[in-house]
């Protein structure tokens, strides 16, 4: 399984790439937005796990794109911010799931397990 | 009989005491009358020097100038409206406020019009002061909402700020607990143990603070279906019972009535049992008691948490609800693990409910913390 991680705290994309690849799976990085862009076209990968706040291109926005590439994709939106209102618009933008932080490891896995799968 | 019935024969007397200007003229501005104030004023004019004179030539020429009275009396003359005032500065500050009304005989005939003159000097130094502090006070309430903007939003951006490296700490722990970085031993496991409640304290403390910012800056959104409030207080006592097992207290539910079900937001109301109780289970000795009893009343759902702990002092009953109150002032001797929101954010929750919170406590017996919820 290939994943996508955006995120634009290193040590969170060290983190995700530790705990996925325990999991199993091959991991990809993308710092903000617009790579994300870039390595989602590049690597086709099977789920991408999208942070919201980050430079030069913002998750929900970089969620959209992608979305208008490939209705296909498979997006999990991890968001450090809990604000009411924000899950909707994320859904609204094409992301399947939406989890804040910090989120549990298990669970997390667990979706994108049963994601990966529809 | 009206009222002024009861006054006609004494319209001299009347007049002559008002304490403003007044001066009555003919079409040609001569003076016919002008009251006793105004000779008060005019220390030096008799009457004899005034009546029949120009009006311009008993009062002070730039009076005129600056006012152009007598313009304004020919108006009032020719339309018979009277002229509704105006406001004149005297040199040294002094403040003159002035009216016109004219004196009709008959229907159309105008002969006389009345002029009213009041110092409004004293009158307009208040309202300036009172103008003046009315700015001051804008000013300070702006700089202080600022402030307040300023904390809120830094105690917003710190908590956001705080949940990557927590979810890093927590995602490790996780694994390790999961044997997803090895096996571990006891002693290693142990100390996970140890880390993994420490960091569950310490979001907590992070959830807390971001509901006082969001409490503060009126955004803590209250999402409402239909709940049932013994339901969630079970699953928080369910919760809690390993705490309260620790301390060997008794720890009892008593529904009175078939409850209502009501419109309120489950997650906020179980965060709002959840913070009584554990203060109830903190601040009751050993094998001490804590009774929840939810009872069905006419208009609301009420909820009491009745303990026969260490009480709280009279003076502080109605501090404990304020944010960052922990008892006594002191830093030193503070408890730890507590940043004293907890009862603030249930405060904050239940009124956002539009129910009331309150607390009975006598020191040494006990305390008895009592929240509302309304059915409609």
């Amino acid at each position: 399984m290939k994943l996508l991680v955006v995120d634009d705290a290193p040590e969170m994309l060290k983190a995700f790439r530790d705990i996925l690849e325990a999991h199993g799976c091959e991991v990809y990085e993308a710092e903000n937005g617009e790579e994300a862009l870039i390595k989602y076209a590049d690597m086709k990968p099977d789920i991408v796990l999208m942070d919201i706040l980050m430079p030069r291109l913002d998750g929900i926005s970089a969620t959209k794109r992608i979305m208008q590439e490939d209705p296909f994709a498979k997006i999990i939106v991890i968001s450090a911010v809990g604000k009411s209102g924000l899950e909707k618009e994320c859904l609204v933008a094409g992301a399947k799931e939406f989890v804040v932080k910090p989120f549990k490891v298990r669970e997390l896995l667990n979706s994108i397990d049963s994601l990966v799968k529809q | 009989m009206k009222g002024i019935e009861s006054v006609r024969g004494y319209q001299e007397e009347i007049i002559e005491a008002i304490p403003s200007t007044i001066i009555v003229v003919n079409r040609n501005q001569e003076v016919l009358y002008a009251n006793r104030n105004y000779y008060a004023k005019s220390v030096a004019k008799k009457e004899r020097d005034v009546l029949g004179e120009r009006l311009s030539r008993v009062i002070p020429p730039f009076l005129i100038e600056k006012t152009r009275i007598d313009d304004k009396i020919r108006e009032v003359f020719l339309t018979g409206v009277p002229f509704d005032g105006d406001q004149l500065r005297y040199p040294g500050g002094m403040f003159y406020f002035y009216k016109i009304y004219p004196l009709k005989e008959g229907e159309a005939s105008i002969s006389k019009v009345v002029i009213f003159m009041e110092n409004i000097t004293e009158l307009t130094r208040l309202e300036e002061e009172l103008r003046d502090s009315y700015v001051k006070l804008e000013n300070a309430y702006d700089e202080l909402k600022e402030n307040d903007e300023m904390k809120s939003e830094f105690i917003s951006t710190a908590s956001h700020e705080l949940r990557t490296p927590i979810t890093v700490i927590n995602s490790y722990i996780e694994m390790f607990e999961e044997g997803m970085l090895g096996e571990l031993g006891v002693v290693q496991r142990e100390k996970i143990q140890i880390i993994s409640s420490q960091i569950e304290h310490m979001i907590r403390l992070v959830e807390d603070m971001l509901d006082t910012s969001r409490l503060e800056s009126r955004k803590l959104k209250i999402h409402k279906s239909s709940i049932k409030v013994d339901e969630i207080a079970r699953k928080v006592l369910d919760e809690l019972s390993r705490l309260s097992g620790l301390k060997e207290q008794a720890v009892s539910l008593t529904i009175e009535g078939p409850l209502s079900e009501i419109e309120g937001d489950g997650r906020r109301i179980t965060q709002v049992f959840n913070n009584l109780l554990t203060n109830a289970i903190k601040y009751t000795h050993n094998k001490g008691k804590i009774d929840v009893i939810i009872r069905d009343e006419p208009c609301d759902i009420q909820v009491s948490i009745v303990d026969n702990g260490i009480g709280v002092a009279k003076k502080d009953q109605s501090k404990i609800f304020e944010k960052f109150f922990t008892g006594n002032g002191s830093s030193l001797t503070r408890e730890s693990g507590r940043m004293g929101l907890g009862l603030a954010i249930a405060k904050g929750i239940v009124e956002a409910h539009k129910g009331r919170i309150w607390v009975e406590s006598e020191i040494g017996k006990g305390s008895t913390f009592i929240f509302t919820l309304p059915k409609a």
